[in-house]
């Protein structure tokens, strides 16, 4: 059995990236079985790499089923309750970057901060007797910084896809979901408030702190870490070791 | 996810507790009802803000209808008397699970009983108040504890305060929203009181803010540039006039004075009052007659409340008050209260309750009717019961 399991993303661009990312630090990933759901990289051993959904990698890592893995930190943070206890963030790796904002119909011209669309929330909840409506598929990023900026007379919808298009569709009023140009949010009509930038998110190899971490496990680990190390950055086994003492 | 154990010892303790107490509410004219533990999930996802919603079980029948597991057992009493409309005033009382999801506290029960009493319709609201403060102490009592100690709160008390300050309506209504948020209503006074940053940097609302313009036709002029006509729809569910009427409100607003010093230190000195409860009324009396303000009825209502509690035998340094404490469930419009006690470990909340003015008006009612209801949580109290070694 490997020391150190390692989880990538199995499909769609993350993948491509995550692909040609490791290919420029000299890494090489190869496909043991038959159906490709695990692979070993080339002259990094004791690591083993099961490929899985970017859903699935964070669940992995927030259970200890894996030691590392690479997804976005928009997925980990929303899906992983008591982040900090469960996931070290070890090295942002410059691509997959989006932000996670709050939009709403442009024609909202009295609205351009979260002090407006708290005064909107009441406002349309005694006018219109409901709560106005947030979509997105980030429930606890949205309740967390909804709450932070005091806003509690709202309700969320779940949305697993299509976001952009629930004003429109009269599903909800206001959305949050993610964003790279902004040029679909525009083209729905749709602008980010100003003080509505939820998280600036990228993706991240990322470490289960409840994972086994045996000696060979951290070897592995910090020979990964060796060969992706961005020059001048703290490497991400250091990272990794300093979180694992906490 | 931890689930409820009840052995045969607790069980036989908990029957025991629930009847006793409702024994108390049925001598007081309380009609024993039971409500479906099943209900129609929108009518809570509706009327209750995200943080209960979020800890509300949710699913689906086969036809695709939301429902949920009850998460309280106030608004199905709700339910269940205007689907039946019992003739006004009607008091109820009720025993049985009730079902919260608890993602910050796992070890929590998910399920749990409630034992509480509803009186609705009762104009004689200052009455209504203490009648059922005093079933919340007394079916305590009755379920076989004695030690306990009581918190009380008015929203009735700032806001008055609020209502007297020379400032618009909108941040009235902003300053009630969120005086029980100590940090956030601490940045709210700053930016009313000219500090912080603006509420609004738009274009628009400097335009609105000066003196000189047309805010209606430059709000007009703005949406018709952007496309939004008035026959056009608009995505979410907002009108174009209703988006008018706000920029006119956000002019208004930008001219109006800002908060001076002396009444945001007044609020803040209000909000801060907490402790025990006759020093309390004490000390609000004081800031208020020094400022020249007259609130004397909503403190009245509380000094009211004290004494009812001593009457009833609790000691004085057992009751405490504190002024930002008024709604920890959102649909509390007035008075509120909590009964607390210590189990093995910490001090637990053993029941609440308070006045809730508005939910009947929104589940459908033709217009506001005078609410005021009190669950206690039975388990919480047996823990209770077991920490003093009343039972085993």
């Amino acid at each position: 059995m490997s020391a150190l399991i390692l989880g990538l993303p199995s499909k769609g661009r993350l993948q491509e990236q995550v692909t040609r990312f490791l290919g420029d630090a000299g890494l090489k990933l190869k496909k043991v079985s038959a159906r490709g759901y695990r692979a070993t990289i080339d002259n990094l051993p004791g690591v083993e790499v099961k490929l899985l959904s970017a859903a699935d990698i964070a669940s992995a890592l927030e259970d200890g089923k894996i030691h590392l893995g690479v997804t976005g930190e928009d997925l980990l943070r929303d899906s992983v309750a008591k982040f900090d206890t469960k996931i070290a963030l070890l090295q942002p790796l410059g691509f997959g970057r989006a932000d996670v904002v709050v939009a709403v119909p442009q024609a909202w011209i009295d609205v351009s901060t979260m002090a407006d669309l708290d005064d909107v929330c009441t406002a349309f909840h005694m006018r219109h007797h409901k709560r106005l409506r947030v979509a997105t598929k980030y429930k606890s990023l949205t309740r967390v910084f909804f709450a932070t900026h005091g806003l509690a007379d709202y309700r969320i919808v779940e949305s697993l896809g299509a976001t952009e298009g629930a004003p429109a569709s009269g599903t909800a009023e206001a959305i949050v979901d993610i964003t790279s140009t902004g040029a679909t949010l525009t083209a729905n009509e749709l602008k980010i408030l100003d003080d509505g930038i939820i998280l600036k998110s990228q993706a991240q190899l990322a470490a289960a702190l409840k994972a086994q971490w045996s000696p060979d496990a951290l070897k592995a680990a910090e020979n990964l870490s060796a060969k992706i190390a961005t020059s001048g950055k703290v490497r991400a086994a250091q990272v990794l070791r300093k979180a694992l003492k906490r | 996810m931890s689930f409820p154990q009840y052995d045969a010892s607790a069980l036989k303790a908990l029957d025991a507790q629930a009847k006793a107490t409702l024994a108390v509410f049925a001598k007081n004219k309380y009609q024993r009802v039971e409500p479906s533990i099943l209900q129609p999930a929108n009518v809570f996802l509706d009327r209750s803000g995200e943080e209960i919603r979020r800890r509300t079980f949710v699913l689906n029948d086969s036809s695709g209808t939301e429902l949920c597991l009850r998460p309280d057992l106030t608004v199905p009493v709700c339910r269940l008397f205007m689907e039946n409309g019992a003739k006004l005033p009607a008091r109820f009382s009720y025993h049985g699970p009730a079902f919260r999801m608890q993602p910050n506290d796992p070890a929590r029960p998910v399920q749990f009983l409630q034992t509480g009493v509803e009186c609705l319709g009762e104009i004689r609201e200052a009455q209504a108040d203490m009648e059922v403060l005093a079933l919340g102490a007394e079916g305590v009592r009755a379920a076989g504890l004695s030690k306990f100690s009581v918190q009380l709160g008015d929203v009735g008390i700032v806001f008055a305060l609020i209502d007297t300050l020379d400032i618009s309506l909108l941040w009235r209504a902003r300053l009630k929203r969120h005086f029980w948020r100590p940090d956030y209503f601490k940045e709210l006074l700053r930016r009313l009181s000219g500090q912080g940053p603006k509420a609004s940097r738009s274009y628009l609302a400097r335009l609105a803010a000066s003196e000189s313009s047309d805010a209606r036709a430059a709000a007009e002029g703005l949406l018709d540039h952007l496309g939004v006509t008035a026959d056009k729809a608009i995505p979410g569910g907002r009108t174009r006039e209703e988006i008018i009427e706000r920029v006119l409100e956000q002019a208004r607003e930008a001219r109006a004075p800002h908060l001076d010093k002396r009444q945001a230190t007044l609020l803040e000195d209000v909000l801060n009052v907490a402790g025990n409860a006759r020093r309390s009324v004490k000390t609000l009396e004081k800031i208020f007659t020094g400022a020249g303000i007259d609130v004397k009825d909503a403190l009245a209502a509380t000094a009211e409340r004290i004494e009812k509690l001593e009457q009833l035998g609790l000691e004085s340094k057992q009751i405490y008050f504190a002024a930002r404490f008024g709604r920890t469930m959102e649909y509390y419009t007035g008075f509120v209260f909590e009964l607390w006690a210590r189990d093995r470990q910490r001090q637990i909340q053993i029941a609440g309750g308070g006045r809730y003015d508005s939910l009947l008006r929104s589940l459908g009612a033709p217009k506001e009717i005078p609410a005021v209801g009190c669950a206690i949580w039975a388990e919480r109290v047996f823990a209770a019961r077991k920490a003093l070694g009343a039972v085993k």
